[in-house]
C-alpha cells in the first residue's frame, strides 16, 4: 500500500485491471520526486489506494494507454478516468476527497500558493543538473543558480513570517515543492540551503510532519537509485527491493 | 469599444492610486493574448474592473512594485493584494466572484481542462525550429495554420515577450508561397463571419464576384 515495497512491472508484463470500487490506483516509480507529490497528498489526506510502479527504464506498452506521454505520475480511478501530470493529480485529490483540505480556501490564498509553486518551477530541472557530476568543478554555475532558486523562496518565508510556505501548518504547496529539498543530502547539496535559514528550518520542520517522515528515503537508497538510473539499468526502479 | 481602449503608461508616469472597493484592477496591454486571457474571464463574469496599460518597452518604474519583473497581466484589488501569471489570475477570478463559474464544478472535468492547457503549453514547447517539424515547412505546420491564421484576424502579432518563437512561425508561415496563395485577407473573413451568424445562407459566398 505504501508503494515502497512494490516491484515495477516492465515491458511484456500483464497490464493491470480495473481499479477496484473505493480505490484509486496511481502509477508511481518509487524515486520519481513527482510521483513523490502524489503518494504525500493520497497519504496527508488518509485516502485509500495501489500503487503500480512503472519500470521507467523498460517501460509497459499498456502503460502509454494511460499516459501518451510515459510519464508518471498518473491516477486512475474506478470509473477508469486518468489524471497525469503530478501538480494536476494532486489538485484533483484535494478537491474529490473529503477531509482536511490542503489548498486554502480562499480565493488569494490559493492563488499566492500557485505563484510561489510558479516561482519554484525552475528548481526540478537545475537539479537534474545535478544527477553524476562525479567533478564538483563542473557544478559552481549550477550551484549559483540554485542558490539564486532558494533565496527567493527564502523571501517568500521570511515576508510572510510562518513556519510553512502557506501558513504556520503544512499544505499544499509544502508537499508540492518537499521532494527536491528531500534530494539534497542524496545529492550532497546541503550547502545550498546554508545561506537560506528559515528555509533550512522548514526542511526541518517538514521532516518532523508525520506524512513526510512515512514516506521519507534515505540516502543510500538514493544514491544506489542514482547510480543505476545514470547507467539506464532496468534494475534501477527497483534498487533496493 | 472596448473598456481597456486607453494609452498605455510608460517611464515617468505617475503611479495610480489605490484601487476603489468595489473594483479590481487589471494592468494588460491591448494585444497580449495572456492579458487577453484575462480580460475575457472579467468579462464573461460581468466583473466590475478598471484596466491600466502598460507601455512594455518602457515600463514605469512603478510597476516593478507590481510585479518584480514588469510582466503583464497582474490583478490587483482593493485589499492591495497582487495576483499574476495568467492562469493564476483566471482562477482567481473563477473562485472569487460569484456568479456563472468557467471552471465546471466537477474534479475530474476540471483536472482534464487543466491537462488541455498543459497540452496547449507542449505546443508551443515543442517549438525549438523555426517550423514544427524542423527548419522546412511540413506536415504539422499545415496542419496547425488554419486556426492560426484566423487568430492572426484579430491581430495577436504586436505581443511582446510571451511567445517570440510562435510569432516568428507566424511570420515565416505567410512567407510560405503554398500559405500566401490561400491567405484569406480580414475583411472578408469578418464578413463571412458576419453573416454566419445571422444564419444568412449568403455567408458562404461573401465576397465572390457576380
Amino acid at each position: 500500500m505504501s508503494g515502497g515495497t512494490v516491484r515495477s512491472l516492465g515491458k511484456g508484463s500483464a497490464p493491470p485491471g480495473p481499479v477496484p470500487e473505493g480505490l484509486i490506483r496511481v502509477y508511481s516509480m518509487r524515486f520519481c520526486p513527482f510521483a513523490k507529490r502524489t503518494l504525500l497528498v493520497l497519504r496527508a489526506k488518509g485516502i485509500r489506494h495501489e500503487v503500480i510502479n512503472i519500470n521507467l527504464k523498460n517501460k509497459p506498452e499498456w502503460f502509454f494507454k494511460k499516459n501518451p506521454s510515459g510519464l508518471v505520475p498518473v491516477l486512475e480511478t474506478s470509473l477508469g478516468q486518468l489524471i497525469c501530470e503530478s501538480a494536476i493529480t494532486c489538485e484533483y485529490l484535494d478537491e474529490a476527497y473529503p477531509g482536511k483540505k490542503l489548498l486554502p480556501g480562499d480565493p488569494y490564498e490559493k492563488a499566492c500558493q500557485k505563484m510561489v509553486f510558479e516561482s519554484f518551477s525552475k528548481v526540478p530541472s537545475l537539479m537534474v543538473g545535478f544527477l553524476g557530476k562525479q567533478n564538483k568543478e563542473d557544478c559552481s554555475g549550477l550551484k549559483e543558480e540554485l542558490h539564486k532558486e532558494f533565496s527567493k523562496l527564502e523571501e517568500v518565508l521570511t515576508d510572510k513570517k510562518t513556519t510553512f510556505f502557506g501558513g504556520n501548518s503544512l499544505s499544499m504547496i509544502d508537499y508540492l515543492i518537499w521532494p527536491w529539498f528531500e534530494r539534497l543530502e542524496a545529492l550532497e547539496l546541503n550547502e545550498c540551503v546554508d545561506h537560506t535559514p528559515t528555509l533550512k528550518l522548514w526542511m526541518a520542520a517538514m521532516k518532523k510532519d508525520p506524512t513526510v517522515s512515512s514516506l521519507l528515503t534515505d540516502v543510500k537508497t538514493f544514491q544506489g537509485f542514482f547510480n543505476l538510473y545514470l547507467q539506464n539499468s532496468p534494475e534501477a526502479c527497483d534498487y533496493g527491493l | 469599444m472596448s473598456d481597456d481602449a486607453t494609452r498605455t503608461l510608460g517611464k515617468g508616469s505617475t503611479p495610480p492610486g489605490p484601487v476603489p472597493e468595489g473594483v479590481i484592477r487589471l494592468y494588460s496591454m491591448r494585444f497580449c493574448p495572456y492579458a487577453h486571457r484575462t480580460r475575457l474571464v472579467l468579462r464573461a463574469k460581468g466583473i466590475r474592473h478598471e484596466v491600466i496599460n502598460i507601455n512594455l518597452r518602457n515600463k514605469p518604474e512603478w510597476y516593478f512594485t507590481k510585479h518584480p519583473f514588469g510582466q503583464i497581466p497582474v490583478l490587483e484589488n482593493s485589499k492591495c493584494q497582487l495576483i499574476y501569471e495568467s492562469v493564476i489570475a483566471c482562477e482567481y477570478l473563477d473562485d472569487a466572484y460569484p456568479g456563472r463559474k468557467l471552471y465546471p464544478y466537477d474534479p475530474y472535468e476540471r483536472a482534464r481542462q487543466k491537462m488541455l492547457l498543459e497540452l496547449f503549453y507542449k505546443i508551443l514547447g515543442y517549438q525549438n525550429t523555426v517550423f514544427f517539424g524542423g527548419d522546412c515547412i511540413s506536415m504539422i505546420d499545415y496542419l496547425f495554420w488554419p486556426w492560426f491564421e484566423r487568430l492572426e484576424v484579430y491581430g495577436i502579432a504586436d505581443c511582446v515577450n510571451h511567445t517570440p518563437t510562435l510569432r516568428l512561425w507566424i511570420a515565416a508561415m505567410k512567407q510560405d508561397p503554398t500559405v500566401c496563395s490561400l491567405l484569406t485577407d480580414k475583411n472578408t473573413f469578418l464578413g463571412f463571419l458576419n453573416l454566419y451568424f445571422q444564419n444568412n445562407p449568403g455567408a458562404f459566398d461573401y465576397g465572390l464576384s457576380c
